[in-house]
């Protein structure tokens, strides 16, 4: 795996900063570019495509492409989609990367940019509600109105991932903050404070997916995918799942554990998708860490941190690592299994949970479980 | 909170070809679903399949615009058009279609909404023209 820093203004197009994971990524295994024959993005329009890397990269005829339109939701499928493309023998080496200018050029979190296209737009957008913090927040209203979650149970998930963050050199926020620092952040779209918000970042992050056997050759220790699930989601059509407060997580998470022999207990260490805070809540319950509804509680017991019986977003998440929409989530599950992740490492981690965006916006959602190699 | 924008926004209104017959409804202030000739099962927002018994074969049905309040924000940021003040989106589950959750402006700018509410559906649209889309008020002001 590789990265770029992360910053909130690269100077750069996406191209260069897919270039650079990428390169980094290859180098990090040991290979080099004419090693690679497959190459894998999820991008909105705002990126880089295989189309356009692989040649600038001198990969001019890879045999298996894959370029996902999506979101955060699609994030976690790409690598199951290579590990597929390998495990089917279209390709040997596949690069997974996402470069993302989300800060400088294209800002994720809604501001001064055009609507996306999707025919349920029509049905927001015209009551000025179409910017992700403001989606996820009526979500995470819903969870507090039925459940009692509260301000608190949000601010201790952005107080414990910036400790993390702390242990991390390459997270853009590592000043610890407490509870009260969260209460005064200004208001986004109540219940959302900014502290909710994860960031806005440029920067890219590169995966490098192959066979277990060519892997065990490799320069770093292997970590191998033992399940990789995709799921449905919400949608705005009625015949569909009207809970604002359980998302597709559920439904997958059964068929994710199935495939890997494992159940919730066996996972050592987990990177939840945290475009905001909520979603970390929502995770916990849909993965079955803790009972529905629980979600808040379960944070606020300690749980999640770096010593607790299941530290998430070891590297700090989306909330103070940086935003590279779902891939650095990867990544460092990768890093706590190879036993490289420093001050933050989870010792003896051998199984770890990744997950996408979980089917909020865009319905649909994905996951992976990672073993030590 | 009587610092809240009052009304919808008007960001863009981009009817497509399932639902064209809907807004132009709500033009003459219907509030109408579609219901299934096959199984009766109603459905919202607007398209051609039932996904109950996957047949295309339906017909507009007026209904009552009611429903409850399943959650709201209280926007305090700009991301679009608006003069700044913050405004509240409402999720409300419809009673006439089960399982649809849909959003809207909050017309009654005096105070926030509750929980689980009963609300009812009111045509609004910018000063000087017609009614182009859904608000929605508590029943129990
Ligand atoms: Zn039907």
């Amino acid at each position: 795996m590789g990265y770029t820093p992360f910053s909130k203004d690269s100077g750069v197009s996406t191209l260069t900063l897919a270039c650079r994971a990428i390169m980094a990524a290859l180098d990090d295994a040991g290979l080099a570019p004419d090693d690679v024959d497959g190459l894998a993005t999820h991008r909105v329009g705002d990126s880089a495509a295989p189309s356009l890397v692989g040649p600038a990269l001198g990969v001019h005829d890879p045999s298996w492409h894959l370029d996902q339109f999506g979101g955060g939701s699609v994030s976690h499928a790409v690598v199951g989609q290579a590990a597929l493309a390998v495990a089917a023998g279209v390709a040997e080496t596949v690069v997974c990367y996402r470069a993302i200018n989300a800060r400088s050029e294209f800002r994720m979190g809604g501001t001064g940019r055009g609507l996306p296209v999707s025919p349920e737009v029509q049905y927001q957008a015209p009551y000025g509600f179409f910017a992700p913090p403001q989606q996820y927040a009526m979500y995470a209203r819903a969870h507090m109105l039925r459940y009692g979650t509260t301000a608190e149970h949000f601010g201790r998930i952005a107080v414990t991932q910036r400790a993390s963050a702390a242990r991390n050199p390459r997270a853009l926020m590592r000043t610890p903050i407490t509870l009260d620092d969260y209460l005064a952040s200004r208001w986004i779209a109540e219940p959302f404070r900014l502290l909710d918000c994860c960031l806005e970042t440029d920067g890219a992050c590169a995966l490098v997916i192959t066979s277990a056997e060519r892997a065990r050759d490799l320069r770093r220790p292997p970590v191998l995918v033992s399940a990789a699930a995709w799921g449905g989601g919400q949608s705005h059509l009625s015949g569909g799942p009207a809970d604002p407060t359980t998302t597709a997580a559920a439904a997958l998470a059964p068929r994710l554990y199935a495939q890997a022999g494992l159940g919730p207990a066996d996972v050592d260490v987990a990177q939840l998708y945290d475009c905001f805070t909520y979603s970390v809540i929502v995770q916990l319950e849909d993965y079955g860490f803790c009972p529905k509804g629980e979600g808040g509680p379960y944070v606020a017991s300690g749980a999640t941190a770096l010593d607790g019986p299941l530290p998430v977003n070891t590297h700090g998440g989306f909330l103070s690592e940086g935003y590279v929409h779902g891939v650095n989530h990867i990544a460092e599950a990768v890093s706590q299994l190879r036993g490289d992740a420093g001050d933050r490492q989870v010792r003896g981690a051998e199984v770890a949970l990744s997950t996408a965006q979980p089917g909020y916006v865009l319905p649909a959602t994905s996951a992976l479980l990672l073993r030590k190699g | 909170m009587s610092d809240l924008m009052p009304g919808p926004l008007r960001g863009a209104l981009t009817p497509d070809r399932d639902s064209a017959p809907w807004w132009e409804r709500v033009r003459r202030r219907e509030f109408a679903v579609q219901r299934c000739d096959t199984c009766r099962t109603p459905r919202f927002p607007a398209r051609a399949f039932c996904p109950a018994c996957r047949t295309e074969r339906w017909h507009w049905e007026a209904v009552e615009p009611e429903g409850t309040v399943e959650s709201w924000i209280v926007n305090r940021r700009a991301f679009g058009p608006g003069d700044g003040r913050p405004y509240v989106v409402v999720m409300v589950r419809l009673a006439g279609v089960p399982g649809c959750l849909l959003y809207g402006s909050w017309e009654a700018p005096s105070r926030e909404p509750v929980g689980g509410e009963r609300v009812r559906g009111v045509f609004v649209g910018p000063a000087g023209e017609g009614p182009t889309l859904v608000g929605w008020e508590p029943v129990v002001r």
